[in-house]
């Protein structure tokens, strides 16, 4: 309004030219008002901040007395002058500018819909809904919100048709109800008889030789799970974790990536330090074995079980069904073997001598043994296929059951897990008689802050109580040094030999009854009956639930955490997980949820590899490496073209043009020259061109991935499938110079790689050994490039310096960090240096010298990365490149960068052998893809 | 998002003459305590701005136009209180020195015929919260010495305006007992 009167005045002036203009009519004054409100919210909190924020004073009349000075107003002057500047500071604290979503704990805070009140935690609630009142924040409910698009508008629209469907539908059986009390009890015959028929509640089947059925669900949830298999706990993981696409699950499982919230370091802290880290890996496949024990070792021995001391006295233990066994399962092939994956076997005790006697006096039965295999699910079909195969093979015939849905798994590790294992779970028992042993060692494994510290592959097996019915979790008492004895003394002897029975969990019968849980509203009212803060009494009603505990050591030895693994019944794993992570570990906090990357991280700082990632040489590594690939490749393609790696115009120095291989992939194929495609197209590329064009491969490389991510392992095995994993102990048998085995074609090592100096390598990173001597210094042109006209004429173009071996080697001896200087030669001496107390023309005589006596630079310059990149060696030609690296970071462990990587073991085998078993045989130049600049590292099989 | 970083200067404005009616009237003029003398009410002419044109003016002085430019749009009175002769200034983090070295060099107080005083930084502190206690904190010293006064023991005005070491922890362990931040110099704390 005043604007369009008086559009250069403004402020106070215009509204009191307008008073003057037109008297105050009462419209125009509601109209003013209302104006004045719509900035209410600024300008009121403006008013608001300017009051807190101004302090009292009094006039300097007040502190004295007739003008002269006095003690007694002096004193008051004082006085009131305490009371403003505190009555100031608290009426500042009172209008305090942060808002509450500010207040909310680092992991917990967000950016979305910061404005909702729902998203803050309920004892900030009521004051976000103050400060919301107060500045006028526009919030909206989803829920009330009108529907924009058309898609929104007929998915409401279908909403609220099916609300009256359902609402009909109820009604309609409330009638029915009412029905059929108010009828005869005639009417009611058919249900009475019904009600007297018992039958037992129906078990799932587990059929022999076949795959099993997923859990039946409820229909609500039924439609999500077609392609995949919800964890038990996925309901809680889908709010607090980023789970795998719904489209697009892995391992045919909705598996939880990583947690919401920021966890990379405290994943470290509590794996490493203080804490404990908590994975539902129900995923993990298990399949039960059971036959003769005789026919049961066949079946292991063909499944690559072969080592010696299994199945000697040293492995009687195993056997008896007192440890684990973990190790890489093989199959054979035409000619070789062939990797699987890892796999933990467990054998179940047999029952002890009397009771089988007394159970069958008449006909001593042949002991059946059981066994239970614990898996990755990606290798969970070739292995399942290959015991089948095998098992029909065995007389007496071996049955194989497929156990993935039945028996359910948790994961810890961290100094806490111990600790958290043990406030939840509580060995169950009737009679102090009937306590088990195996119950009775793990109760009085507190104060154990390591598994590893356990006897290598311990495993207990015992029955525990619903940790429902002692929800919440309390601490359990701290152990004090007396105990500590005890402790080493149960940890060396380990007696978990006495009064061996059959484990629970490998009954069919007890993994049943532990799944009839009571439901948690029973557990609820009988809470409500129960004297708050104790624990719920056992009852009939709560079944034991049977759990076995494997305490793993790192697969690289060393004083890092163990791992420990928890068996139960697949119905089972709720309840103990809600109080897994409520359970208040005694070095503060409660366990961290983790996921698939955190596992990946644990395992990577162990420095350990994690399957199926760092084996590509196992038909699950492959098929996740072309995952992999296929999924950088669509990263890369949605980056704008100026800002992702153009492969072709990579320089790696002396005249090397382009990536080595594909760039986005840890390129095996190119490091063993096998075909790329599937047999039809590569005899096509075979006709185009048979030599190795790299533009040729790049192109067939991205029709690959246009076909889309390879599905199955039937669509999967190509050219990839083709190379072989070896392991370190048959790699260390090669090293051995009786041995005259040859090296099996495209066979590779997983190396863990850690830098010498500098570097940190990342996933797809090349991995070259060090330059040959007289390679380098003969070596043709990798690629064919033009000549520069100022390529020095000495020099052939593209040949590498002849003492590029040397140039690394030393980066290796002088182990200093600082490369730059060292490298680069300097064009002259250094002048001599200035005296201090020189004078002026001293001075000037001086600096005149040292330019003159300057060398002649020489001209032309030399191109840039000819002999070194920036002071830097040159990176070996690609004849050196051994393999590469799938798994590398910066290791918050070490404190520096390390990674996992695989290598071809012929070339490793070379390598060593021309260093003649020196340290410098097993140095490498790790070059991160798409950089040209290489780093010295050093290599160890894992 | 950008900070602005600020520093807080707590000033008390010291006399060392006796007021001119005072000497006049009285024929003892040094019954007037010490306590009092140094700590006299400023005259009620001294506004927030006339304060403010007088330090940029002693700035441009001593630092020139770039000082003056540096100081210029910053520099605010937060609080001034004649009767107790104290004052608070917020200054940008970086010239706060200027403004500091400008105080220094003022020995009246900028009103027309204005008497020959001292400005004394007393606490430089990034908040004004800080600055806000500490004027509370010798606000009660100086009435413990008043206090002390008037009972007839005439101790040291100048402990009381100095903060001398031990007396002052004393005094401020019964006074505040809150106060755990106890400079142990009596000057300002430097923290810029």
């Amino acid at each position: 309004m005043d604007g369009r009167k008086k559009p250069t005045s403004s402020g106070a002036g215009a509204s009191e030219a307008r008073k003057r203009k037109e008297p105050p009519t009462v419209s125009g004054n509601n109209r003013n008002q209302a104006k004045d409100t719509h900035s209410t919210g600024r300008s009121l909190k403006r008013v608001k901040f300017q009051d807190a924020r101004n302090i009292r004073t009094q006039p300097s009349d007040a502190a004295l007395e007739d003008g002269r000075l006095d003690l007694q107003r002096f004193l008051n002057a004082r006085q009131f002058e305490i009371k403003a500047l505190e009555s100031s500071i608290q009426k500042c604290k009172s209008v305090n500018a942060t808002r509450v979503f500010q207040q909310v704990p680092r992991a917990m805070r967000r950016r979305t819909a910061s404005h909702n009140v729902r998203r803050v935690p309920k004892r900030l609630r009521a004051r976000a809904r103050k400060e919301q009142i107060e500045d006028n924040t526009p919030t909206v409910e989803a829920r009330k919100r009108r529907p924009r698009t058309t898609r929104a508008r007929i998915r409401a629209e279908t909403v609220k048709k099916l609300g009256i469907l359902s609402a009909k539908k109820r009604t309609k059986q409330l009638e029915k109800k009412a029905a059929a009390q108010g009828s005869t009890p005639s009417s009611r015959v058919e249900g009475t008889i019904q009600a007297t028929v018992q039958t037992r509640a129906p078990r799932p089947k587990i059929r022999r030789n076949t795959l099993n059925e997923p859990p039946s669900l409820k229909s609500k949830f039924k439609r999500r799970q077609i392609n995949k298999t919800w964890l038990p706990t996925h309901l809680w993981h889908a709010k607090r974790a980023i789970m795998t696409e719904p489209t697009r699950p892995l391992w045919r499982f909705a598996i939880p990536c990583t947690p919401t919230e920021k966890c990379y370091r405290p994943t470290h802290r509590a794996s490493g330090q203080k804490g404990a880290v908590v994975w539902d890996v129900s995923y993990m496949s298990t399949v039960g074995l059971y036959g003769s024990a005789q026919s049961l070792e066949r079946v292991l021995k063909a499944l690559g079980l072969t080592q010696e001391h299994l199945w000697s006295t040293r492995g009687q233990n195993w056997r008896a069904g007192l440890r684990k066994w973990t190790g890489l399962l093989s199959q054979q092939t035409k000619d070789t073997r062939r990797d699987i994956g890892p796999g933990t076997f467990i054998w179940n005790p047999e029952p002890p001598a009397g009771s089988v006697e007394e159970t069958n006096p008449e006909r001593p039965k042949k002991t059946q043994r059981q066994i239970l295999i614990r898996t990755h699910p990606s290798c969970f079909l070739q292995l399942f296929n290959e015991l089948v195969k095998v098992a029909k093979m065995q007389t007496p015939q071996v049955h194989v059951e497929d156990l993935r849905f039945e028996i359910g798994s948790i994961e810890l590790t961290g100094p806490g897990s111990t600790e958290t294992l043990l406030g939840v779970l509580q060995p169950y028992y009737n009679k102090p008689e009937t306590e088990e042993t195996h119950g009775r060692v793990f109760k009085s494994l507190a104060g154990v802050a390591n598994p590893a510290s356990l006897p290598t592959d311990a495993l207990l097996s015992f029955s525990a109580k619903d940790p429902r019915l002692s929800y919440p979790p309390k601490r359990i008492a701290v152990t004090n040094g007396s105990n500590d004895l005890a402790l080493l003394e149960l940890l060396t002897k380990w007696p978990v030999g006495e009064g061996l029975k059959p484990f629970d969990i490998f009954s069919r019968e007890g993994r049943y009854r532990a799944s009839q849980l009571p439901r948690q509203k029973i557990i609820n009212r009988r809470k409500g009956s129960n004297a708050p803060g104790e624990a719920i009494p056992v009852t009939a009603a709560d079944p034991p639930i049977p759990v076995m505990l494997l305490a793993s050591r790192p697969t690289t030895g060393g004083q890092a955490q163990g791992t420990w693994t928890l068996l139960a019944p697949w119905k089972c794993i709720p309840a103990i997980w809600y109080s897994l992570m409520h359970y208040p570990l005694s070095t503060g906090g409660n366990p961290r949820l983790g996921g698939l990357d955190e596992q990946r991280q644990v395992a990577f700082e162990h420095g350990a590899p994690w399957f199926p990632g760092d084996f590509p040489g196992t038909d699950a590594g492959s098929t996740w490496e072309l995952e992999q690939r296929a999924k950088r490749k669509r990263d890369w393609d949605r980056r704008p073209k100026g800002k992702r790696v153009e492969w072709k115009s990579l320089d790696l120095g002396a005249g090397r043009r382009g990536e080595i291989g594909d760039g986005l992939a840890c390129d095996f194929e190119y490091l063993f020259g096998l075909p790329r495609k599937d047999l039809a197209k590569a005899s096509r590329a075979n006709e185009n061109s048979t030599t190795e064009n790299p533009d040729a491969m790049d192109l067939d490389d991205i029709k690959d991935t246009e076909d889309g991510a390879p599905k199955e392992h039937a669509s999967a095995p190509r050219s990839l499938t083709m190379v072989r994993q070896m392991s370190k102990t048959s790699f260390a048998a090669l090293l051995t110079p009786s041995s005259v085995d040859k090296t099996p074609a495209c066979s590779v090592i997983t190396v863990n790689l850690s830098f010498i100096a500098r570097g940190v390598a990342n996933p797809c990173a090349r991995i070259y050994r060090l330059p040959t001597a007289q390679a380098s210094a003969v070596s043709p042109p990798s690629t064919e490039t033009e000549v520069p006209s100022t390529e020095p004429p000495f020099k052939g173009p593209g040949s590498l310096p002849k003492h590029l071996r040397d140039q690394w080697l030393k980066l290796g001896t002088s182990n200093a960090g600082s490369l730059g200087g060292g490298k680069r030669a300097k064009p002259g001496p250094a002048p001599p240096r200035i005296p201090p107390r020189a004078d002026l023309e001293v001075r000037k005589r001086l600096l005149a010298e040292s330019i003159l006596t300057t060398g002649p630079l020489p001209y032309p310059r030399p191109a840039a990365n000819q002999t070194d990149v920036g002071g830097h060696p040159l990176c070996p030609n690609e004849e050196d490149l051994i393999g590469f690296v799938t798994t590398g970071a910066f290791s918050l462990s070490e404190g520096r960068g390390t990674a996992i990587g695989s290598i071809s073991a012929e070339k490793a085998l070379a390598a060593l052998k021309m260093a003649g078993g020196g340290r410098e045989g097993k140095f490498c130049i790790v070059r991160n893809a798409g950089e040209n600049v290489g780093w010295l590292a050093r290599w160890e099989a894992v | 998002m950008v900070r602005l970083k600020d520093r807080y200067l707590l000033v008390n404005i010291i006399y060392s003459d006796v007021p001119a009616g005072q000497q006049s009237k009285g024929a003892s003029a040094g019954a007037v305590p010490d306590l009092l003398v140094y700590n006299q009410p400023t005259t009620g002419e001294l506004r927030p701005q006339l304060l403010l044109k007088s330090i940029r003016a002693e700035v441009a002085a001593l630092f020139g136009d770039c000082g003056a430019g540096a100081i210029d749009r910053s520099l605010q009175v937060k609080y001034l209180s004649t009767a107790t002769s104290t004052f608070i200034l917020r200054i940008s983090r970086s010239h706060y020195r200027l403004v500091w070295a400008a105080l220094s060099f003022m020995h009246h107080v900028p009103v027309r015929n204005g008497r020959p005083c001292i400005f004394r930084v007393v606490r430089v502190s990034g908040t004004i919260r800080k600055v806000e206690e500490e004027a509370v904190r010798r606000a009660k010293l100086l009435i413990l010495a008043a206090k002390r006064e008037m009972a007839g023991k005439s101790s040291g005005a100048l402990d009381a305006l100095l903060r001398g070491k031990d007396d002052a922890r004393n005094l401020t362990m019964v006074v505040d007992p809150d106060d755990d931040s106890e400079p142990e110099n009596g000057s300002a704390m430097n923290d810029g």
